[in-house]
C-alpha cells in the first residue's frame, strides 16, 4: 500500500471514530480504564527515565563548563530549558510510542484476527469508535499530566546530582532553573504533548485496526506502528517547533 | 426470511462466489455446506454485511440490507445474532459481562433485567455456575455455549453459525447442533449454519444447500441428500465410509 491510501484509509477510520459513543456510561467506563491503562500505568517508567535523564543533563553540562565567563547556574538553566521543550514532551512521546503503541496494535490486531471486531459490528456497534475512542481521549486528557511531572523529575534529579557531587552548588542550580523562566515554554509542550499523544494511539490503532492474517501478522503491525508512529512525532515535532517557536 | 439475490464477489480476480440466489426460511435451520474454501464463509460474511459482494442484493425481511446506509444496516444488526467459528469472545470480559454485552449497549433493560436475561441465556445453553469466570478459564464446548448464550442474548430474528461445531468432540458437537435447533424453533428465527459436519446435516439439516466452486450447485434437506445423483454433492458427503453406509441402508 503507498502513503496516499495509508492516508485515505486512516481518514475513514478516523471518521468512524470521532462519533458520538452510542452509550455514554460505557464510553466513561472504557475512558477510566484507557486513563489507568495508558496513563498511570507509564508512570514508573516515565519516573524513572526523567529522573536520570535530568540527572545525565546536570553532569554533562557542568562537566563541559570549563569556562569562568560561563556562570554554574547555566547548569540549571540548560536542564530546565531541555527537560521543558524537548526532553518531558518528545522523548517521552517517542518512549511511549513504543510501549503504549505496541500495546495498542497488538490488542486490537488480536481482537481482529480473533473476529471480536467482526462481533462488534455484528452486534450493530460501531467498533472504530467503541474500541479507539477511548484510548484516544484517554491519552490526551493524561500526557500532559505525564509531561509536566516528567520536567519536574528531570529538575529533581539535576537538583540531587548537584547536591549529591557537589559539581555546582545547589542554591546556583535553583537559579538556574528560575533563570528568565518563561510560561509559554510550558504551553509549548503542553500542546506538542497533544499531538503526540494522538499519534501514539491513533497510528497504532490504525495498524491494529487492519491487521489482516495470524498472531505474525500481529507481531508485524506492531512493530510497524512503533515505527511509523515514531517518525511521524519527529516530523510533527519538527513542525509545531517552527510554527511555535520560530 | 433472508433472500440473497445473485450475490458476486471476487478477491484480486478471483472468482469466489458467482450470481448467488438462496432464500433462508423463517423457523428452520438452513444449512450451507461445502468443502473448505468453496466459499461458505464468504457467502455468509456477505450475507451480514461484513464483505460488500461486488454485486447482488441481500434482503432481510423485506429490508434490502445492501442499499442500507450505516446507521441502517447497526439497526438491522441488533436483530442479528452470530456464533463466530472461533467463538469471539471478549478475553477481559466475564462469561456474564461477555453474554450482557449486547443488552448493554443497545436494550433499555435496567440491571437487574439484564442479569436475569443472562441467566437465563446461560441457563438455555446448560450452563451455570460459570458467571464469574472469563472465556480462557472454561473449555472449548463451554466457550462455544456462551457464544450462543451472547447470540441469542437480544431475541434475534436472525441467528448465524459459522462452523459451530470446530474443535468440538462428537458429542459436544450433537449438544450444540440440537441446542441451535431448539432455540430456532423457540423463538422463530431464521437460522444459518455454515458447516462441512455431515453429523449436522443428518441431524438438524432441515434445508440444505451446496456450495461448490463459489456457485449454489444444489439445494435440498437431509432425506433428499443420501439419495441424490449430484456428482460433486456425492462426493462430497460420501467422503467418508459412515455415510456410505448410511446410504446403502437407507436405499
Amino acid at each position: 500500500m503507498n502513503l496516499l491510501s495509508h492516508m485515505g484509509q486512516f481518514s475513514i477510520l478516523m471518521a468512524r471514530t470521532f462519533k458520538k459513543p452510542e452509550k455514554m456510561k460505557i464510553f466513561y467506563r472504557q475512558l477510566m480504564f484507557e486513563i489507568d491503562s495508558l496513563g498511570i500505568g507509564s508512570l514508573g517508567i516515565i519516573a524513572i527515565i526523567s529522573f536520570f535523564m535530568g540527572a545525565v543533563i546536570t553532569i554533562q553540562t557542568a562537566s563541559n563548563i570549563d569556562s569562568a565567563l560561563i556562570p554554574a547556574y547555566t547548569v540549571g538553566f540548560t536542564v530546565r530549558q531541555s527537560m521543558i521543550l524537548e526532553f518531558a514532551p518528545t522523548i517521552i512521546a517517542l518512549i511511549l510510542a513504543g510501549k503504549v503503541g505496541s500495546n495498542i496494535a497488538s490488542e486490537i490486531g488480536t481482537m481482529r484476527v480473533s473476529e471480536q471486531i467482526d462481533a462488534l459490528e455484528i452486534m450493530g456497534i460501531n467498533s472504530a469508535s467503541y474500541l479507539i475512542l477511548p484510548k484516544i481521549t484517554a491519552a490526551m486528557l493524561i500526557n500532559p499530566f505525564l509531561v509536566i511531572i516528567s520536567m519536574f523529575i528531570g529538575m529533581a534529579g539535576g537538583y540531587l546530582v548537584s547536591w549529591g557531587t557537589g559539581m555546582i552548588p545547589t542554591s546556583e542550580y535553583i537559579y538556574g532553573l528560575e533563570y528568565d523562566f518563561k510560561v509559554f515554554s510550558v504551553y509549548y509542550a503542553v500542546i506538542k504533548t497533544i499531538f503526540f499523544a494522538f499519534i501514539i494511539t491513533a497510528v497504532p490503532s490504525y495498524y491494529g485496526y487492519f491487521t489482516k492474517g495470524g498472531s505474525l501478522a500481529v507481531g508485524a503491525a506492531s512493530t510497524k506502528a512503533v515505527v511509523a508512529s515514531s517518525i511521524i512525532i519527529l516530523i510533527i515535532n519538527y513542525i509545531l517547533t517552527q510554527l511555535l517557536l520560530v | 426470511m433472508i433472500k440473497i439475490e445473485n450475490v458476486s464477489k471476487a478477491f484480486n480476480g478471483e472468482q469466489i462466489l458467482s450470481n448467488i440466489n438462496i432464500t433462508y426460511e423463517r423457523g428452520k435451520t438452513n444449512l450451507i455446506i461445502g468443502a473448505s474454501g468453496s466459499g461458505k464463509s464468504v457467502l455468509t460474511k456477505c450475507t451480514v454485511g461484513l464483505i460488500k459482494p461486488d454485486s447482488g442484493k441481500v434482503f432481510f425481511d423485506d429490508r434490502e440490507f445492501t442499499s442500507l446506509n450505516t446507521q441502517e444496516r447497526q439497526e438491522v444488526r441488533t436483530e442479528i445474532g452470530m456464533l463466530f467459528q472461533g467463538n469471539a469472545l471478549f478475553d477481559s470480559l466475564t462469561i456474564e459481562q461477555n453474554v450482557m454485552f449486547p443488552l448493554q449497549m443497545h436494550s433499555s433493560m435496567n440491571a437487574e433485567e439484564m442479569k436475569e436475561r443472562v441467566d437465563f441465556c446461560l441457563k438455555r445453553v446448560q450452563l451455570e455456575g460459570v458467571n464469574h469466570k472469563y472465556p480462557a478459564e472454561i473449555s472449548g464446548g463451554m466457550q462455544k455455549r456462551v457464544a450462543l448464550a451472547r447470540a441469542i442474548a437480544m431475541k434475534p430474528k436472525y441467528l448465524f453459525c459459522d462452523e459451530p461445531n470446530s474443535g468440538l468432540d462428537p458429542q459436544t458437537s450433537i449438544v450444540i447442533d440440537q441446542l441451535i435447533s431448539e432455540i430456532t424453533k423457540e423463538n422463530d428465527m431464521t437460522t444459518i449454519i455454515v458447516t462441512h459436519d455431515m453429523n449436522s446435516v443428518m441431524e438438524i439439516g432441515e434445508k440444505v444447500i451446496f456450495i461448490h466452486k463459489g456457485k449454489k450447485w444444489w439445494e435440498g434437506d437431509s432425506e433428499t441428500i443420501l439419495t441424490t445423483d449430484n456428482q460433486e454433492l456425492s462426493d462430497f458427503v460420501f467422503a467418508s465410509s459412515v455415510m456410505k453406509r448410511l446410504a446403502r441402508s437407507s436405499k
